[in-house]
């Protein structure tokens, strides 16, 4: 039961997340800022509205934001949020909920494609080169998971204090599996250095890019998940920083929600005080969440001999 | 479980995979005073007698390697100006992966070794043979002169942490000697290099840093 | 109190960068000629050093002293004479320097503790690289840039063969000081591993150094670019202090049983820098160059020898020498010839023997010496490297070594003919002067002397310093 009590919240806080750096960077700015429930009133506006096609388009265009939506949902499900029991899990569910999320990346990417506008396809280009790198460095740190714990589950990972043997097994390379997850979050996720999801240039743009032509409900699909992918992430992410089960469940939520505040903060402030990087550069970022995630696996292989 | 030491040198592992990355002059230098500094301090973690000179030494180790070196050079560049391009012959992303190979490849080798009184820390010998040879790397993947002499001090801390730390031998005057030829070393470089730079503005011939060796 | 020996340079040196240009040349000659006594003084009295650990006289120490203390005496008279006509802006810089360059290779000498002597020869590098760069030119800055880093270089790989060494000290749990005699006495307890790593890392550090083949790059520009006594003293002690690292380190492997596998490493270096000579030498341009080349011959030579141990040994040792003394002799009077024609290439030279007959005799005896003909010290030399090749039946080295001497001598002909007896029809700019002569011949002399006659002292020490290799005859 308590999985679902905990998921169904999950899913509807996640456009709630993505406020707090707005916030953020008004703040930085020296702006009021957005209200905190922005994005519910323009998931409401996208929702409203009616969806307009290219009639260059096929049926691909439309799968495309409900395929990455629906992958997104679903790898939350095998994810202890707060440390609490998934919806799901099985033996090597890891390698399927990575495999889930290039799902959603290939439609999103086959959906750009599909309108056969040159500047979607360079997006797409982008889209697909960029988080290769994130994918390696994702399977490095699973691969480094899989030979502390012995075990091939989200849960086996993130569940309850498992994060806090991972610690104790690995010690400080793991702060740099940390950094380098959260340079993968802020690939995958089209955040600055890597994107500017602020931009209004299509030449610079990644991800937004991709997602001009769509619109109404379909565009309203397409933030869902990509809030739901950034829900995903930084949910990761705040199971290595925050490692403790504090025993009852609501007090872990209650912790969990404020580590997550940090994290999102955490990316408002690197949005705010770096510049996105000049495209050439980006793989090198990249690369080295890759290099940080190598290094500390080489080194706690080197301890748990 | 591990070394306190360990946790430091895995931030030396890394630094030399920034390095290797960096593609300014600044980020370069950061590392080296970053690898000086843990190279001159590793001493005082790994048992060793901690004697009055020998404390002495490590701070006199630690303020020439860790922070007069760096900032020279540092001030160095900002003297010549030199192009803050590294103008890589090996590129950065290449140059990357050639670190983690690198570091890999250091583990496998120093997995090999039985070195006497390294039971203290793993992670000694790797990063001694990748400071070397990631100097090494650094000197000849560069084009330019000023990065030549960067990868010649990564490689002299490299010698340096095998020398400490593996053998108790040396007296501190001999490694103090050893010291001051080194700082000399970058010195007279880094003189040179002013002078060349010098000579080549006042010549209008090829204004880079460049040399390369001609036979 | 052997440190003496450096200390007195060291402070002459210092001094001179405050004395004018007149006075640092008598300070230079003076102490010259006291370090040149005290080296003597030395071999008689063979006193005890005041800090043991460091510093000893030891055998192959005293043959370079003595050849560094008798070069430079003579250089440094010739220098005053070469500085009258070559004009050098900061002059007591430069005989301020030569005298901190003495102190250091000094100190090379007598260094017994291994990283002591790696200190030595980094100074070494240190010092005489302002020498090199005196004429202020483009050309010399990147020679100077060049021989500074890639020595340096290689001295740090030096650096970790003496750390290597000591952890063969470690690992076997010996405790003895870190001192090449102590390590040579103790040498079968040490661990052959770390040991062959030492010299392998030692071998290639010194030997870039010593301007061994493949690391010999910088030598060639920095001989031909530095003033000519500078590469007089480069060339005919220098490259002595880091063949006597070398050295060391060989007899500490021969000691530990492990001299087949050193001997072979050394023999190898030496014939392949012997072949890379003979290469460049047939097709060079300049007489200055095709000097450097000819002292990697040498090396080349040198280091063959001494792996062949034996005969060759000894032989090594005479060639060691005799090229000092006649190499000196040569880029001495290369430095007339180029300030005599302004150039430095072999075009632009000829009729030496018309022009200049005195420095011509000089020239053409040095060539022949160099190129190992009697009466001068190198033929005997090679001649007992020659037939201890073929007594360790290394009959193939051995031929390809005279192949490579053959050539080198019909390269090294053609060039000296040209310099010597072509047409050359320009006027030249100097007037012979006697004291840039006769340090040629005096230095020419005691080679010649030496090959005929070689005081029991001498024979001796140089016994004795080959003794470990099964030297001697």
């Amino acid at each position: 039961m308590t999985p679902i009590i905990i998921f169904i919240p999950a899913i509807l806080s996640a456009p709630f997340f993505p406020a707090i750096i707005l916030k953020v960077k008004a703040f930085f700015g020296g702006k009021k800022g957005p209200p905190l429930l922005i994005q519910y009133y323009t998931l409401a506006k996208l929702f409203k509205k009616g969806s307009v096609y290219s009639t260059s388009t096929t049926y691909i265009f439309k799968l495309g934001p409900m395929v990455s939506l629906s992958a997104a949902l679903t790898a939350l499900m095998f994810l202890p949020i707060s440390g609490a029991a998934p919806l799901f899990s099985f033996k090597g569910d890891v390698l399927f909920v990575l495999y889930l999320l290039g799902l959603g990346r290939f439609f999103t990417i086959a959906a750009a494609l599909d309108t056969a506008s040159p500047f979607e396809g360079m997006g797409a280009a982008r889209e697909a080169y960029f988080p290769i790198i994130c994918e390696a460095t994702t399977f490095m740190i699973f691969i480094l998971f899989y030979r502390l714990t012995g075990e091939l589950t989200l849960a086996s990972f993130f569940y309850g204090n498992h994060p806090l043997e991972l610690w104790r097994v690995a010690g400080a390379p793991l702060a740099f599996v940390v950094t380098a997850f959260f340079i993968v979050l802020l690939t995958e996720n089209a955040r600055v250095p890597v994107d500017d999801p602020a931009t209004h240039l299509e030449l610079t743009m990644i991800h937004e890019v991709m997602v001009l032509d769509h619109s109404g409900p379909d565009f309203g699909f397409i933030e869902m998940g990509s809030f739901c992918k950034l829900f995903f992430y930084a949910a990761i992410v705040s199971r290595l920083v925050f490692p403790f089960d504090l025993g009852h469940p609501a007090m872990n939520l209650a912790a969990f929600s404020l580590i997550m505040l940090l994290i999102y903060a955490a990316v408002g402030v690197i949005e705010s005080v770096m510049a996105r990087y000049r495209m050439d550069r980006v793989p090198k970022f990249v690369l080295t969440s890759f290099a940080l995630a190598f290094v500390a696996t080489i080194i706690t292989l080197e301890f748990v001999k | 479980m591990t070394h306190l030491v360990d946790i430091i040198l895995s931030f030396v592992l890394l630094s030399i995979i920034f390095s290797f990355g960096s593609s300014r002059l600044q980020g370069l230098i950061k590392a080296l005073a970053f690898q000086g500094v843990v190279v001159s301090i590793v001493p005082f973690f790994i048992g060793h007698d901690i004697t009055e000179g020998g404390v002495l030494f490590s701070l006199t180790t630690l303020l020439i390697r860790g922070i007069a070196i760096p900032f020279y050079i540092y001030r160095f560049i900002e003297k010549v100006a030199a192009h803050r391009e590294l103008e890589p012959i090996i590129g950065y992303n290449g140059s990357i992966f050639t670190g983690l190979l690198l570091i890999v490849a250091a583990m496998a080798v120093s997995r090999k070794f039985s070195v006497p009184s390294a039971s203290t820390s793993l992670l000694l010998l790797p990063t001694a043979i990748s400071l070397l040879v990631g100097g090494m790397f650094l000197l000849m993947a560069r084009r330019k002169a000023i990065t030549m002499i960067l990868g010649y001090i990564t490689m002299e801390n490299g010698i340096y942490l095998v020398g400490t730390t593996f053998s108790v031998r040396a007296h501190h005057i001999v490694e103090f000697g050893i010291l001051l030829d080194v700082l000399a070393g970058v010195m007279i470089m880094a003189v040179i290099l002013q002078n060349i730079k010098l000579k080549m503005q006042s010549g209008g011939e090829d204004t880079s840093l460049n040399i390369i060796s001609k036979e | 109190m052997v440190e003496i020996l450096f200390l007195i340079p060291f402070l002459a040196g210092v001094l001179a960068f405050f004395l004018t240009a007149k006075s640092a040349r008598k300070t230079l000659v003076a102490t010259g000629a006291l370090h040149f006594l005290l080296s003597i003084l030395l071999w008689v009295y063979q006193p005890g050093a005041i800090i043991p650990a460091y510093f000893k006289t030891t055998h192959s120490g005293l043959l370079s002293l003595l050849v560094i203390s008798l070069l430079f005496l003579l250089i440094s008279i010739y220098s005053t004479a070469y500085l009258d006509i070559d004009h050098i802006k900061k002059e007591n810089v430069f005989i301020g320097t030569m005298l901190l360059f003495l102190s250091t290779m000094t100190m090379v000498t007598l260094s017994d503790h291994i990283m002591v002597m790696w200190i030595a020869i980094e100074a070494t590098t240190l010092a005489s690289a302002p020498l090199i760069y005196t004429h202020g030119t483009p050309a010399s800055l990147e020679t100077t840039w060049k021989y500074v880093f890639i020595c340096s270089v290689g001295i740090a790989m030096a650096l970790l063969g003496s750390v290597l060494i000591s952890l063969s000290m470690e690992a076997n749990k010996v405790d003895v000081p870190m001192s090449f005699s102590a390590l040579a006495t103790v040498a079968k307890n040490l661990d052959p591993m770390w040991l062959k790593a030492g010299f392998i890392f030692i071998l290639v550090g010194y030997g870039t150094k010593m301007g061994l083949a493949p690391m010999h790059t910088w030598l060639p520009d920095t001989h031909s670019e530095a003033p000519s006594p500078v590469s007089a003293l480069l060339s005919g002690v220098l490259l002595n202090c880091a063949y006597l690292g070398i050295f060391k380190t060989h007899k500490i492997m021969v000691n530990a049983g492990l001299g087949d596998f050193s001997g072979t490493i050394l023999m190898a270096f030496g014939i392949i820098s012997v072949l890379a000579a003979a290469t460049f030498i047939l097709r060079q341009t300049e007489y200055k160059r095709l000097l450097a080349y000819s002292s990697i011959e040498n090396m080349g030579i040198i280091a063959f020898g001494t792996g062949l141990g034996g005969l060759g040994a000894y032989g090594a040792i005479l060639c060691l020498i005799h090229h000092s003394l006649i190499k000196s002799s040569l880029f001495l009077t290369s430095g007339n010839i180029l300030l005599s024609y302004g150039s430095r290439q072999i075009e632009k030279t000829g009729n030496l023997a018309g022009h200049m007959p005195k420095t011509f005799v000089a020239f053409f005896a040095g060539f022949l010496g160099i190129s190992g003909f009697p009466p001068f010290g190198i033929f005997i030399g090679e001649l007992l490297i020659i037939i201890g090749a073929f007594q360790a039946g290394r009959t193939v080295w051995a031929g390809i070594f005279i192949f490579s001497l053959c050539t080198i001598f019909a390269g090294f002909l053609n060039h000296a003919m040209k310099i010597s007896f072509d047409d050359h029809q320009a006027p030249i700019k100097i007037t012979e002067k006697a004291r840039m002569i006769w340090p040629q011949y005096v230095l020419l002399t005691t080679s010649a002397v030496l090959s005929f006659w070689i005081p029991d002292a001498l024979y001796r020490t140089i016994v004795n310093a080959v003794v470990a290799f099964g030297g001697g005859f």
